[in-house]
């Protein structure tokens, strides 16, 4: 059994005032992630709970902006954003499936949205 | 306590509190000095890049001296880990490398008494803990610190605490490599390192029994899970050569682990055999690469050395470029 080798970035750029994050991959891709897509998908429990059922949809974070990212071992980054949001742990598969199904995920975000009378703006 | 019937005396160990549990709180700038040795890493978040030497992993908040620090682990217990992390040290203490050997098994530690040391107390200079110096090697575990037959009857949280403070609240100096003796499973010591520090590689250690194997695969799937390199597969009781008649018995299997490393396609490093000395010089305080360093156990480790010592190496250079964190 050969274990999948997990892709690993070559560069993490944070641009616009820390309101976009480009994470680019050894093997050549690469994704915009805005700060505002990633807080609302963050990885920590506090977002997505401990459970699908329990995930939550947080509005208000249009303007939220990322700033600091350190490393975490060899495998991931913590974000931490201006709303004092922290306990993310971003591993590079992570940005992967957030990058690649962007269009997926972020039209979900924005259905559940609209369905919970919630709204971008703070 | 002294109310509860029956109590005569209370021992405390203590760590001192680090907000958060284990995870590390962002290192305060430290004076960088620039006509350090090794380059400072290329990039930094919005505080100034810890002080870490050259290694590919270290430009991560490595520990400042240390250029590479390797995990033996096993993911079974009884496997003989901290006799082949002792002797591993020596080894590569052989080579030419300065060495650290750090015991994280807070629960078990096995440091003190495979090196003699029993009732050592290590020094603190400038709030830091001062290493024991031994057989040329720098060594520390909480073995150190509480009499050996202190239970460690603590909570996760407190385990990853200590072993925090081991790794950065110890005075290592500049290390070419720290090989970190783990304890058995894939819980809160190994996710403290992993998240901790940028390790280099993992050297799993295993017996040749499919029971022990099983153990080992869960070990090599947590460390790839982590991004940390395989450095490769040890395996340990390997065979044993009856000392009367010469004949070869195959106590635990044999070259399982060799066909289990082939399977997951890691290196296999070696395999080192059962034998009395080796356990005796274990429990006597002398590990066999420190007493016999010319006889043919010790030239098996040296061997499983060199194979790490150049795998490090390729490791660390320039075909793997570091992450580049960048603010704009």
């Amino acid at each position: 059994m050969v274990w999948k080798a997990t892709p690993q970035p070559s560069e993490l750029r944070l641009k616009n005032q820390g309101k976009l994050l480009v994470v680019s991959f050894e093997d050549g891709r690469s994704f915009d992630l805005e700060a505002e897509y990633l807080r609302v998908e963050s990885p920590s429990a506090e977002v997505q709970g401990h459970s699908p059922m329990e995930k939550r949809t947080v509005g208000g974070k249009k303007n939220v902006a990322i700033l600091r990212i350190e490393p975490v071992g060899n495998y991931a980054v913590k974000i931490t954003f201006d709303d004092g949001h922290d306990t993310g742990i971003y591993a590079w598969d992570t940005f992967v499936e957030l990058g690649s199904r962007k269009d997926e995920i972020w039209g979900a975000y924005l259905d559940a949205l609209k369905a919970k009378g919630l709204s971008r703006e703070a | 306590v002294k109310t509860i019937p029956g109590v005569v005396g209370a021992m405390v160990a203590l760590t001192a509190e680090k907000k958060g549990g284990g995870m590390e709180a962002p290192v305060p700038p430290r004076p960088v000095s620039p006509a350090a040795p090794r380059p400072a890493p290329q990039a930094a978040a919005p505080r100034p890049a810890p002080h870490a030497p050259a290694s590919h992993s270290q430009g991560k908040r490595g520990v400042p001296g240390i250029a590479a620090i390797i995990a033996v682990a096993s993911g079974k217990g009884g496997v003989g880990k901290s006799t082949t992390s002792a002797n591993l040290a020596l080894a590569l203490a052989v080579l030419g490398l300065k060495v650290g050997l750090l015991d994280a098994d807070i629960y078990g530690p096995s440091v003190p008494k495979l090196f003699g040391l029993g009732g050592t107390r290590p020094e603190l200079r400038d709030n830091k803990l001062v290493p024991i110096a031994k057989d040329g090697l720098s060594l520390m575990s909480i073995g150190f610190l509480v009499d050996e037959e202190a239970p460690m009857i603590w909570r996760g949280p407190m385990v990853m605490s200590a072993i925090t403070q081991l790794l950065r609240d110890v005075a290592w100096g500049e290390l070419d490599v720290m090989v970190v003796d783990m304890p058995p499973g894939t819980g809160d010591a190994q996710l403290t390192m992993a998240q901790n520090v940028p390790l280099s590689g993992a050297v799993i250690v295993s017996t040749p029994q499919d029971l022990a194997l099983l153990d080992a695969r869960r070990g090599i799937a947590m460390f790839e899970r982590v991004s940390v390199p395989i450095l490769g597969l040890v395996e340990n009781m390997s065979y044993f050569i009856c000392p009367n008649c010469g004949t070869r018995h195959d106590i635990f299997a044999h070259g399982g682990a060799r066909k289990e490393a082939e399977k997951m396609q890691v290196p296999f490093l070696g395999e080192v055999p059962l034998e009395m000395a080796i356990r005796e010089t274990s429990d006597g305080g002398r590990p066999i690469a420190a007493t016999e360093p010319a006889g043919p156990h010790a030239k098996i480790y040296r061997d499983i050395a060199t194979a790490i010592r150049d795998r490090l190496s390729l490791n660390a250079g320039p075909a793997r470029p570091q992450l580049r964190i960048v603010v704009e």
